[in-house]
């Protein structure tokens, strides 16, 4: 070999090694992007808060004993506290860089805890001041307001000049996912028990019962097409037939969670017929061919000799499927909707957690940083259920000789 | 119990069968068979509810709005003249434009990559890095294309800014053509490197140990014999590709910026797709500003579809080499 060739050999082979470079560099980017900019939200609280923040104007009953709690040593230089109430404010911003009062910390004796009743309840039920809520108005009986814009010190101070308040405005944080999640667990259950029998039957009718004619052949590439189908093609079709469908059948006005985990399991069939296929074709004619043999008919051989060796397909359809029901936006935005919901109902409106990303994108001003946050939840699932997928199919899949 | 018993006697008497197993198989078979038909259907009903919906701004008056002409909406080059709820004005042909020059480019960029690192990985990287980089491809197609979508709207966006900003260009904080181009290159990436791996890995040995034979050097051997007996598996990597470029609605949505007219051909241009097209003011839920969302997805449908009988066609001309 020349050394000219040896040269033009090696820049070749050096142009595939930076092709195959990109792939690696594109997913660490991605990652490194997505937790940079979530990882600042990512706690436990998110999961279990509502998203859209909740008002109370809140009343005090008569306080005998005032709080007393020294102040905390963990807070912040910037953090004021009132020993008499029992707690800490700050002033920050909120993501529209609107100047706004935080509740840092809450003493256990404070009275802001024990003694406070929910002035628009009917029955006047107690409510607490929290870590994280954020304070608006106090209106006292004798003298002016303190309004948040004057600043947290100078509430404090207003507040630990008296001894009762008429009422406090004060509201929660928001910005959490509990709605989104909750739809996303909602949405992955409907459809899978809505796409899964359909589909391991139909792949058990074309691998075991269907004669080779030409229906079947129409029937098979007529699934195939669904696969090269493209989502948001399959969020019309919910909007069109399975949104009128669930309206007239249920109490649901408009796109719900119904719909669209109807909407979703079109689009996951083609996905768990082929898997299922692929692990049916695997098992060999002689199980089936022993089995008639001993007397068992056609459906006690499919359902107690050749399914059972079908489970580790069905398990990776599962998985896969899951997967695309938590990364599925574009079908969902037209077959639910995109308002963002703490309530949730299956007959009503809300988000999973990619539209709720797209929500949260769409929005004026944008929240990247909460988008992100979600981001990384959807990753990390939707990734740990690819490797696991891979662990299933290299454990359990059952080698026929 | 009786009742029961007498009924399955009855239809064994129909049907010729001689045991109750006979019953049953049959009752399971057409079970199944219902099944099948309708996980089938779906594809039908998905043509016929869309093509329905879609032919109503063209068939009706549109509550008083007027007919859409349809070879003004086919050949249109606003999207929209005059106000929602109004007019009658609506036109996709610079959309068309649009999605079809984003989607070729997006394959000129992800083809040469995707295809050489399917030949790194089939061909000359050692097993473990293979195994790695197959992995990570994996992962690639299994990300979600709202994170692609926030990927771009986040970096890809900052980057076509500052890129402009060199050429002098103004952007609209990113918003480009070259933003989606560059989007979905990354996301047709893993598509078809995997299928272009397979249709690598596919070519006949024999091919392979006669260019060896005959002096060739490894390196020789996979660019000029491989790559060339796989190009048909290669070309269906590519209207895989295609297609999925053409359907793909969220993340494209996040950084076209949403042109209402067009069509746009300059890189650092705002640009729409039939698909972030069809995204756009959800909010109305009846007449002709919602069912012309339909119009433009049967225009989506028939698009992909033309697109993919062109390169299957181009691909029946470029032959078929000897493959396993």
């Amino acid at each position: 070999m020349s050394n000219k060739r040896k040269r033009i050999d090696l820049i070749y082979q050096g142009i595939t090694y930076a092709a195959a470079s990109v792939a690696v560099i594109v997913l660490s980017m991605i990652f490194i992007y997505v937790f940079t900019n979530g990882s600042g939200l990512l706690n436990f609280g998110l999961i279990t808060t509502d998203y859209h923040a909740k008002f109370y104007n809140s009343g005090i009953q008569e306080v005998d004993q005032f709080s007393t709690a020294p102040r905390p040593d963990n807070l912040g230089e910037d953090t004021y506290y009132s020993e008499k109430w029992g707690i800490a404010l700050a002033d920050s911003e909120d993501r529209e860089g609107k100047l706004v009062i935080t509740v840092e910390y809450v003493s256990e004796d404070s009275p802001l805890k024990n003694l406070m009743y929910d002035k628009n309840s009917e029955d006047e039920k107690p409510i607490q001041l929290e870590e994280g809520d954020i304070l608006g108005t106090i209106k006292f009986n004798d003298k002016g307001s303190a309004l948040s814009i004057y600043g947290a010190k100078n509430m404090l101070d207003e507040l630990d000049e008296e001894d009762t308040f008429r009422e406090m405005v004060f509201y929660t944080k928001g910005g959490g996912i509990r709605g989104s999640i909750i739809t996303t667990l909602y949405l992955i259950g409907l459809t899978m028990l809505l796409a899964l029998p359909i589909g391991v039957f139909t792949a058990i009718y074309l691998n075991e019962f269907a004669p080779i004619n030409r229906f079947t052949n129409i029937l098979r590439s007529m699934i195939e097409v669904l696969t090269g189908v493209p989502s948001i093609i399959f969020g019309l079709m919910g909007l069109a037939v399975f949104v009128p469908l669930t309206v007239k059948y249920t109490p649901a006005d408009s796109g719900n969670i119904i719909s669209g985990a109807m909407t979703l399991a079109v689009i996951l069939l083609p996905v768990i017929i082929r898997s299922t296929e692929e692990s049916l074709k695997v098992v060999p004619d002689a199980f089936r061919q022993a089995s008639l043999a001993l007397g068992a008919n056609e459906t006690q051989t499919t359902f107690k000799v050749v399914l059972p060796s079908a489970i580790p397909g069905i398990l990776t359809a599962t998985l896969l499927a899951i997967g695309r029901v938590i990364g599925e936006s574009a079908a969902l935005i037209f077959a639910i909707g995109t308002a963002i919901k703490d309530d949730i109902s299956i007959f009503g409106k809300s988000t999973s957690l990619a539209v709720h990303i797209w929500s949260l994108m769409t929005d004026e001003p944008a929240n990247i940083e909460l988008a992100s946050t979600i981001a990384v939840i959807i990753l990390i699932i939707v990734l740990a259920l690819n490797l696991l997928v891979k662990l299933v199919s290299k454990k359990f899949t059952k080698k026929f000789d | 119990m009786t009742e029961i018993k007498k009924q399955i006697t009855r239809f064994k008497k129909k049907f010729n069968f001689n045991s109750k197993k006979e019953v049953i198989d049959f009752l399971v078979r057409t079970f199944f068979l219902l099944s099948t038909i309708l996980s089938a259907s779906f594809i039908v009903i998905i043509i016929i509810f869309i093509a329905q919906k879609g032919v109503i701004p063209f068939v009706t008056d549109n509550d008083g709005i007027g007919r859409v002409n349809l070879w003004k909406f086919l050949t249109g080059l606003d999207w929209l003249k005059g106000t929602a709820f109004k007019s009658n004005l609506y036109g996709v042909g610079f959309i068309i434009i649009n999605t079809l020059y984003i989607s070729f480019f997006a394959l000129l960029i992800s083809m040469p990559i995707g295809v050489l690192t399917a030949l790194f990985i089939a061909k000359i990287a050692p097993k473990k890095i293979a195994e790695f980089l197959r992995t990570v491809v994996e992962l690639l197609a299994a990300v979600p294309s709202i994170v692609y979508g926030l990927f771009g709207s986040g970096l890809i966006l900052t980057l076509v800014y500052n890129l402009a900003k060199i050429f002098g260009v103004q952007s609209k904080g990113g918003n480009s053509v070259l933003a989606v181009i560059l989007v979905l290159a990354l996301m047709i990436l893993p598509t078809i490197t995997a299928l272009s791996e397979v249709a690598i890995r596919s070519v006949n040995k024999d091919i392979e140990h006669g260019s060896l034979a005959l002096g060739a050097t490894r390196t020789q051997t996979n660019f000029k014999v491989v790559l060339s007996s796989a190009k048909s598996g290669i070309f269906s990597a590519a209207i895989l590709g295609l297609g999925r470029a053409l359907g793909e609605a969220t993340a494209v949505s996040l950084v076209a910026g949403n042109a209402r007219s067009g069509p746009s051909l300059a890189f650092f241009e705002i640009t729409s797709t039939l698909t972030s097209t069809m995204l756009q003011g959800l909010k109305e839920t009846i007449g002709i500003d919602y069912d012309i969302r339909f119009s433009v997805g049967l225009v989506l449908m028939v698009v992909i579809l033309f697109s993919n009988l062109t390169l299957n066609f181009i691909k029946k001309k470029v032959g078929n080499v000897d493959v396993k």
